[in-house]
């Protein structure tokens, strides 16, 4: 009979921690849900949080937007682990970062107001959050995870414009909460990877020294 | 009764033979100048050529910011590499708009201003590299895409809904005696950069590749959809339109808001081909014929109509024995055009009219004999296109309807109702009139729709509103509804003062804010400069306000009839058609030949190549053109709109009468431009009937101008037909019943989410009705024991009468 019993991928309530996920993996084709994108991403982050190309090649004949939008959808979740790590014994309250800056040399704009207002960092990361998770799971704009639209795709840059601050915000003035973060998760390497691969955001603006070649102008620089 | 006449006419004459001829002699070379003048050669479009249309977007007052753009462009690039724009490849061009668009969301205004201004200088064409208008051209389109491609116009929009928010340019404005053009910088740079994207991708171009075209499709659809938040981009500008006539923010430059806005309106919803093509396909959905004519291409093949420019003219085309007539003729058409009745003379008026409607309504074969044949006649212009009527003749269901009972009541004494096809008992000739009827038989999209709302509301429950087409229109007029009659409030308010009739004194409203720089000028050719920039500015608004207001009654008329009435019933209350007449009410030749240019101005040419001097001759170089573009379409656009509004209305038609159109809408007619003409005779058609006796014979030319270009209506007796149309007219209840259907359809549609109240399942169970959250008063909460006292122990109520009920 067990043999038999139809494999369940979830994590029912009461699972416990070395149950969780603890299921055998899938091949992209044996995926039949709606949303197989994130199931197999998902799946290949599990296998090696740290082998960032991997993730990020997307199987054969994969509709390029969905794969965006997916990845783009499972930033932000793994984001709010970063968010919350901000916040643990308020260490980016909004009397110390009272502005959303990297580098110094710009303050930024909160965009979740119907008047953009400078909001403190921390304000800044959960706002943004939110947006992006509005955006993202709105009707209008994505209403189908299976196919995009072109012209909701177009809206993704931004969207990843906003969220690389935090990780820059992060890595500027919390640089000890970001290494941690970084060692468990290489979210930034990952997220950094993604953007230039898919031309979202310019070189020049991805100030955080992650990837190798990265390093190396910074070094450069430096002497 | 020819001669009789005729010698009543050369007695008269024979007083002042000199003074006779000299009369002639002006007559006839007036009426020469009028058959030689051609007509204009204007091709009624959705919107001027593209160069043009771009160039209206600036001020002449503005020329300087186009070298601020390119500073703050050239600047930036500078800081980021040494390399030239042209040098870098697509991917290092696409790094620096990123780079760019990362700018703008900084909170510094001038850093964020300097990022706006690179990108807009890249729209602009970058036109400092150019040594061509085709380059600029091809730079401009170029670099639309590649901005749309990068995210830039959701990025743009963004920032344009958070610099209308921007309190501080707002009261800073509110504060100041004279707005001026420094106070809507920022908005006029994010308004002129999302204006060359929507019209740049309004305009197919044969080079484009697919993926261009994919691209620009893509945009058209994202135009209608809501942007960073609920409202799609019309809804945004519309809001910034009520803003502004409200008061509480001058300093938006309205004339670039409301091109953006008519061109996005226009770029999504789509212009007049699309609208033929669409309606065409909605017909066949409702298996209707298709339309075989389009107004557009018939009109084009139309020629004018020589005007009745003077009195005398009219007449003498009308008339070959003008020289036996010239002077009394003048006499009673002098007081034609000021409809009294002019009683004196009246026998001789009479017997004019007999023969005026002899000759005027077709050529009549039969030439009167004519005392002096060398006197030459007036030629009648030869017609190039086809013989005949240029439209087909249509017939509506009621018509048909109407004389089927008429003449059932006549020959065979009772009626059938709604039976179209028994002709028992009905006499021959009937029978061919029914046929030719039947012929002609068009059935409208509107009633049609009009028909299945009456069905619905009938029947609500067995016979609901399947899915409604989820249309670009749909989703606007959704987005409008809540609004609907500010906006058009605020539109009517900024037309009136845009007209040219407007006294500056009595404008509530300053829209000349956006022209006019800080410090006036100096010289009298500075001055003579900014009176051709004002009257431009003025006429630009004009324009694209009478292009917006007709593109979106043509396609809620499509989209919807109620839609269309809803608007329309809005517009008369806010008193368009007044306003539309006292539009007319001015020296409409003036208007339409108005020369208010200067081409050495124009963007582009005015920042490629070398500048030469502006003096006064140049301010007028260049411009030949015998009519103005822009204003020719305007009154055809405010005419159309007329006619929209008053089409088959019996109380708005009565509008035009008491507003005294006539007289004004002939004198309109002296534009030699057939599509002009046929907008004007419509309108003079259809309150024909009301105008009297006096007037319909003494503009015998007009009334003939009216059979030959006007379609026909079987059966309708529109010229001298004293029927129960004529009816004493109540305003107020056609109003009030038609108000009541747009209502209705309203609610049912966007109210109540498709079902009426009435009809949904009531609650009957105690434990859900009593289990349900009441907000009570905090007041009542603390005393409810004091209520219960007083309202349900201490009153008697009889329960079994109750349970009875």
């Amino acid at each position: 009979m067990a043999e038999t019993q139809i494999m369940v991928r979830r994590n029912l309530p009461g699972t416990k921690y070395e149950e969780w996920c603890n299921w055998p993996d899938e091949t992209f084709e044996e995926m039949d849900s709606t949303l197989a994108v994130q199931q197999y991403i998902q799946q290949s982050i599990r296998k090696d949080i740290q082998n960032v190309e991997n993730i990020l090649t997307p199987p054969e004949s994969q509709d390029e937007g969905v794969w965006k939008y997916e990845h783009l959808r499972q930033f932000c979740m793994e984001l709010n682990g970063l968010a919350v790590k901000l916040q643990v014994e308020n260490e980016c309250n909004p009397e110390t970062c009272t502005q959303m800056t990297a580098t110094e040399q710009w303050i930024f704009l909160c965009a979740a107001h119907k008047t953009p207002k400078e909001c403190p960092a921390i304000d800044y990361t959960r706002h943004t959050l939110d947006g992006a998770a509005c955006l993202l799971n709105s009707n209008k704009y994505f209403p189908s995870r299976v196919s995009i639209k072109e012209s909701s795709v177009a809206k993704l840059g931004s969207v990843c414009r906003r969220v690389y601050r935090i990780f820059s915000h992060a890595y500027f003035h919390h640089r000890s909460l970001f290494d941690e973060f970084e060692n468990e998760t290489a979210l930034c390497k990952r997220f950094t990877l993604f953007v230039t691969k898919y031309n979202l955001m310019s070189k020049d603006n991805l100030i955080v020294p992650i990837l190798e070649d990265q390093q190396e102008g910074a070094n450069e620089s430096e002497a | 009764m020819d001669g009789s006449s005729g010698a009543g006419g050369a007695g008269r004459g024979r007083g002042g033979l000199p003074k006779l001829r000299e009369l002639l002699r002006r007559q006839r070379r007036d009426s020469e100048t009028n058959s030689e003048s051609p007509d204009l050669e204007f091709i009624y479009d959705d919107a001027d050529k593209y160069n043009l249309e771009i160039s209206e977007l600036y001020s002449y007052t503005e020329e300087s910011e186009f070298y601020q753009n390119r500073k703050c462009f050239e600047e930036y690039l500078e800081r980021i590499t040494k390399q030239k724009w042209t040098d870098l490849n697509e991917a290092a061009r696409k790094m620096h708009i990123l780079r760019l668009l990362d700018t703008i969301e900084v909170s510094n205004r001038q850093a964020r201003m300097e990022a706006v201004r690179s990108l807009l200088y890249l729209l602009q064409g970058f036109f400092g590299e150019c040594d061509h208008e085709e380059d600029q051209a091809y730079w401009c389109r170029y670099h639309v895409f590649l901005l749309y491609t990068c995210g830039a116009f959701q990025a743009l929009i963004e920032l344009l809904n958070m610099e209308m928010e921007n309190g501080l340019a707002a009261s800073v404005a509110l504060r100041k005696p004279a707005v001026s053009l420094a106070d809507s910088t920022d908005l006029r740079v994010i308004l002129n950069a999302l204006y060359i994207m929507i019209e740049t991708m309004r305009i197919d171009d044969e080079n484009d590749s697919d993926e261009k075209k994919q691209l620009q499709t893509n945009f058209k659809l994202e135009l209608g959809q809501p942007v960073s938040g609920e409202d799609p981009l019309a809804i945004v500008l519309f809001n910034m339109v009520t803003k502004f006539c409200s008061g509480s923010a001058p300093h938006f430059p309205m004339k670039k808001v409301l091109l953006v806005l008519w061109k996005s309106v226009l770029t999504s919803l789509g212009g007049l081909d699309e609208v033929h093509d669409m309606k065409n396909k909605k017909r066949a959905d409702e298996n209707l014929p298709p339309l075989t004519e389009n107004t557009h291409a018939v009109c084009r093949h139309m020629r004018a109509a020589s005007p009745p420019a003077s009195a005398a003219d009219l007449i003498e085309q009308q008339l070959p024995k003008r020289n036996y007539r010239g002077n009394n003729n003048k006499k009673g058409l002098v007081k034609q055009s000021s409809m009294e009745d002019p009683f004196e003379s009246m026998d001789d008026e009479i017997t004019r009219e007999i023969e005026a409607s002899k000759e005027g309504s077709e050529d009549d074969p039969i030439q009167p004999p004519s005392p002096r044949p060398e006197t030459p006649r007036p030629e009648t212009p030869p017609i190039p296109t086809s013989k005949g009527l240029p439209w087909i003749p249509k017939v509506r269901q009621k018509d048909l309807e109407l004389f089927l009972e008429h003449t059932r009541a006549k020959f065979v004494g009772l009626t059938i109702r709604g039976d179209l096809n028994s002709m028992a008992g009905l006499p021959q000739p009937i029978h061919e009139g029914v046929k030719v009827l039947k012929q002609h038989l068009y059935t409208s999209l509107a009633e049609i729709q009009i028909k299945r709302e009456e069905e619905i509301s009938r029947n609500p429950l067995s016979m609901p509103e399947t899915n409604v087409p989820v249309t670009p229109a749909e989703i606007l007029y959704q987005a409008m509804l809540p609004n609907l009659p500010q906006y058009m409030i605020a539109l009517l308010k900024i037309l009136l003062a845009a007209a040219p009739t407007s006294k500056a004194k009595t404008d509530s409203i300053n829209i000349l804010a956006d022209v006019l720089p800080e410090e006036m000028p100096t010289t009298v050719l500075q001055s003579m400069k900014l009176g051709i920039d004002v009257n431009r500015h003025k006429e630009v608004i004009v324009k694209a306000i009478s292009g917006l207001l007709l593109l979106l009654l043509k396609h809620f008329k499509l989209n919807h009839i109620y839609q269309f009435e809803y608007m329309s019933q809005h517009l008369v209350f806010a008193n368009c058609i007044p306003l539309v007449l006292k539009f007319f009410n001015q020296n409409i030749m003036s208007y339409v030949g108005a020369k208010n240019n200067i081409p050495l101005l124009d963007f582009p040419v005015c920042v490629i190549g070398d500048q030469p001097e502006l003096t006064a001759e140049s301010l007028e170089a260049g411009d030949d053109l015998q009519f103005c573009w822009r204003n020719l379409f305007s009154c055809i656009n405010l005419l159309r709109i007329l006619n929209k509004l008053t089409k088959w209305k019996h109380s708005r038609t009565m509008m035009l009468v008491v507003f005294k159109s006539a007289p004004i809408l002939k004198r309109s007619l002296k534009v030699k431009h057939a599509m002009m003409q046929l907008y004007v005779l419509k309108l003079l058609k259809m309150q024909t009937k009301y105008l009297g006796r006096q007037w319909r014979k003494s503009n015998m030319k007009t009334m003939s101008a009216i059979y030959q270009k006007v379609r026909h209506r079987l059966n309708d007796d529109w010229a001298y037909g004293n029927d129960m149309d004529a009816r004493p007219w109540d305003f107020q209840a056609e109003e009030c019943a038609l108000r009541s259907c747009v209502e209705r359809f309203n609610n049912r549609r966007y109210a109540t989410n498709g079902t009426d109240p009435e009809f949904k399942p009531v609650d009957n169970c105690i434990t859900s009705v009593l289990g349900q959250h009441m907000d009570l008063p905090q007041e009542f909460k603390e005393n409810y024991e004091r209520w219960v006292e007083r309202e349900v122990y201490s009153t008697q109520i009889d329960w079994d009468q109750l349970l009875k009920h």
